[in-house]
Formats: structure tokens, sequence, C-alpha cells
């Protein structure tokens, strides 16, 4: 992470073109009128989802671990955590559990988390 | 190799010993006359004998302090926080004040009713988190002990930015005892006094699964939490969405809310960082112009040596002999 953005840090900072924004960068809408229609559509998509959003906040991170699970990079482990968690209740309901899943669901939540740490910042402000 | 090239030297030198005609024949040819035979051999031995002592040694040396016993479950040593993108942890990033804000309104609101943050006094929080008068009317709303009065009592007077922000509990006491025996410990150098500082503790505050997974045992009073050290902690979940509306506006969902108060901690542990780092920067630049400034140097100073040109000019041929 440090050293390359480093890098580019400097590179950006000395380069003649690159500009300092104090303010959001004015919308380029008017500049493409035949999105136009295609745009409107979307704003109103997105009318519509801040409006779902102030009635209830969704938290990115779950959200996103949530799909990362389902992912194939964790399927193994969602399948070993599945498979634990059958096993258990079944030895729950025979009287009394032997084991619990503890591992099991480290390794789930690990690859989730690994998985979605990146998006979930891009999500964050 | 060492091993081959020693051998071959030896054998030169004995060679040398034997009479030096010998020497390039002997080092070329293994075989060489029956009466010598037994030389080589002896070394080979010793050789031999060096590196199984070596190996030996490191065998046994590994097998004695090699594997490192773990004597605890994974479930006791918790779960490894995931490495989470900080923006201020990049060489040259500062804070991000507006977090800092947000994080330090989620302590406010949230953490103060439990946790200290002894060390930090009003008047660090004005420039980097809040403004002069931000700052005095928050200390204002506090009452702390004043000088003694004429009659010896201590009377109480309202907060200035030099005093230091209020504990939640009068003692460690009062605090275990409003926590179920538990000590919510002072959060002002807890990034830094945790392993995995800023990423363990936003695992650990969004980390709460909705259930502990089949099978675990939690006690009584305890919650669930796989990043905490043992998996039991008397902190139950303190963050839901929504739980803070900030006046900028950003949706207060857990982890945004858990984001922000973790980076003010770390503001809160670190409070010299952005300084630091624009320290190191100056240290950068001051070298790389001394560094270049000396390379000028050498080249003005070399300049003579380096374009200078000799030239052999014999004397004219002449009979006289000097
Ligand atoms: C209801 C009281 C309460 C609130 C509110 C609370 N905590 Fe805690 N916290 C505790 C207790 C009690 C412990 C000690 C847990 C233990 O040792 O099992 C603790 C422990 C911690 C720890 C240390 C964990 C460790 O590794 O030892 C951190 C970090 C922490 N809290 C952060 C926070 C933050 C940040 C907030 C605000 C968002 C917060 N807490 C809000 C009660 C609280």
């Amino acid at each position: 992470m440090g050293l390359w953005d480093a890098f580019t840090d400097i590179v950006e900072s000395v380069t003649p073109w690159s500009t300092v924004e104090a303010e959001a960068p004015a919308q380029e809408q008017e500049e493409a009128p035949e999105a136009d229609s295609k745009d409107e559509e979307e704003e109103e998509e997105d009318e519509e989802e801040e409006e779902e959003e102030e009635e209830e906040t969704v938290d990115p991170k779950e959200q996103i671990e949530e799909e990362c699970k389902n992912a194939p990079q964790c399927a193994s482990v969602k399948h070993h955590f599945d498979h634990c968690v059958e096993r258990v209740q079944q030895q729950e309901e025979d009287g009394g559990a032997k084991e619990d899943c503890v591992e099991e669901f480290f390794h789930l939540a690990h690859c989730a988390t690994d998985c979605a740490a990146p998006k979930v910042w891009a999500r964050l402000k | 190799m060492l091993a081959r090239s020693c051998l071959r030297s030896t054998r030169t030198l004995n060679g040398l010993r034997n009479g030096a005609n010998n020497v390039t024949k002997r080092a070329a040819s293994t075989s060489s006359g029956a009466a010598n035979e037994a030389v080589p051999t002896r070394l080979n031995v010793a050789a031999a004998a060096s590196t199984t002592l070596a190996l030996g040694s490191m065998a046994w040396y590994y097998h004695l302090y090699g594997p490192v016993a773990f004597a605890s479950t994974p479930a006791e040593e918790g779960l490894h926080p995931t490495k989470y993108p900080w923006v201020h942890e990049q060489w040259f990033k500062t804070y991000d004040h507006q977090a800092l804000r947000r994080g330090f309104q989620v302590y406010q609101e949230v953490c103060a009713s439990c946790h200290s943050l002894e060390r930090i006094p009003y008047r660090s929080l004005v420039g980097s988190i809040l403004t002069v008068d931000e700052a005095k009317e928050l200390a204002e709303a506090n009452e702390y002990p004043g000088e003694p009065n004429e009659q010896g009592d201590i009377e109480m007077r309202p907060g200035k930015l030099a005093d230091y922000l209020p504990s939640p509990y009068k003692n460690e006491e009062a605090a275990r005892f409003a926590n179920n025996g538990a000590l919510p410990p002072d959060l002002s150098l807890i990034v830094k006094a945790r392993h995995g500082g800023c990423n363990y503790i936003f695992s650990l505050l969004t980390g709460y699964p909705e259930e502990a997974p089949a099978g675990t045992v939690v006690a009584p009073g305890m919650n669930f939490n796989p990043y905490f050290p043992g998996t039991g902690i008397a902190m139950a979940r303190v963050l839901y969405d929504d739980l803070v509306e900030y006046e900028d506006e950003t949706p207060a969902s857990t982890s945004q809310m858990a984001k922000d108060v973790v980076e003010f901690l770390n503001w809160a542990a670190e409070p010299e960082m952005d300084d630091r780092k624009k320290m190191g920067m100056k240290v950068l630049v001051v070298t790389a112009s001394l560094w270049a400034m000396s390379v000028w140097v050498k080249r003005y100073k070399w300049a003579w040596l380096k374009s200078r040109k000799l030239a052999y000019d014999p004397p004219a041929e002449s009979k006289v002999r000097h």
C-alpha cells in the first residue's frame, strides 16, 4: 500500500495537469445531450434509492460480506461451516454437542472479510 | 562446492609438499598412485564427519526449539482481523479530519458513557476536530474542582480548555460495579495497546455475529465476538445503524460509525501523526536537495581532473646521452 501510493502521490503533485479540487467537480451532464434520457432514468432510480436510505440505512459491510460468503472463493469454507453446523445441531438433538463450529466460523469470517475489505472501504466515506 | 574447492586446494598443497613438479598432474587427476590413495580418503572422511556434525547439530536444534508450541486453541487466540485500506496509514496522507469530527461525535454519544478518554484535553481537540468556540462550549458544560476558597473548601468551576475530558466513572471499582465486574479500558491509547490496532478495533465493533456459531458456550453476561481473544467479551454490540445523526449527513451505518470512531481513536493515540509525516517529508526534501548539491559540487571539483588530457611529449632525438 505505502510505497506505490507514495510515488503516485508525488507524481500527481508535480505534474502540471493535475488539479486540486476544493469542491466537488461540476457535473458534466449538459455536455452529453445524447445520454440525457438515460441519465434522467438513472437519476430517478438514484432518488428512489436515496429515499429508501432515508428510511433505513443498510450497512455496506454486512451486505458485502454476505455476498462474499456466497462467492466462489469462499465456497469451500462455507461448505465446511454449514456442514459443521448441521453436524452439531444433530448432536444437540441427540443430547449435547460434542464440538463447536468456532474454527469453521473463523475461516468463513476470515474469507468473507478479506474479500469484502476493499469493497467496503469504497462504499464508506 | 565449498567443500570441494577446499579439498582441491589441500590436495594442491599436498602436491606442493611432495614436489612442485607434480602439482598440475595431481590437481587434474584424482587417482594418482597407490601410495597417495590414503590421503584423499582420510580427507573425505573428515569432510563427511564435519558435515554430518554440522547438519546433525542443526537437526537437533530444530528438534529442540524448532516447532513452536501453540498452547491455545484458535478460539482462545481470537480471529485475526483483516487488514483494511485505512487512508491515514499511507505515507503521504493525513487523517481525514471530517472523519475525526464524526468519530468524536460517536465517541461522545456512544462510548463516553462507559469508556474514559482521560489523556485528551479539550485544547488538543482545537484545530484538529473542533473550533475554539466549540471546544470552550464543550468544556464549560462540565464542572471541575477549582482553587480552594477562603475557607479552604474546593468549589466546582466550569471547565476550561486546559481540562481533560471527564471520565464516566469515579474510579475502577465504580466502573467494574456498573459493568458486571468488567472494566471498560481507557480509550486514549487503545489503538496502540492492541495487536492489530485500527483493524482490530474496527473488526471488534462490527464483528458481532447475529448468533454465536453452533455449539459455542457463551458465559452468562458475555457476548460472542470472534475477534476478542477467548471470543467471550463483556461489552455487548454497541453500534447499530442510524444510532447517531451526523451533521454532515453521512449515512450512519454501523461500519461507517465504527470506521470514524476508530480513526478518531487513532488520532487520540497518535495526535502528532500529521506533523510527523510533514516533518518526514521535510527530511526527504532536504536530503534530496543536499544530495543533488553534493553531486553538482563533486562534478565541479572533479572537472579539472576528468577533463585533463595527458600527452606524452617525447624530447627531441639527440645524440647526447643523459
Ligand atoms: C455499555 C458500556 C460500553 C459502551 C457503551 C462501550 N463499551 Fe467498550 N467495553 C465495555 C466493557 C465492559 C469492556 C471490557 C470487555 C471485556 O474485558 O470483556 C469494553 C472493552 C472495549 C475495548 C477493549 C477490547 C479489548 O481488546 O480488550 C474496546 C477497544 C472498546 N471497548 C471500544 C469501545 C468503543 C469504540 C465504544 C463506542 C463505540 C465502546 N467500546 C462502547 C463497555 C462498553
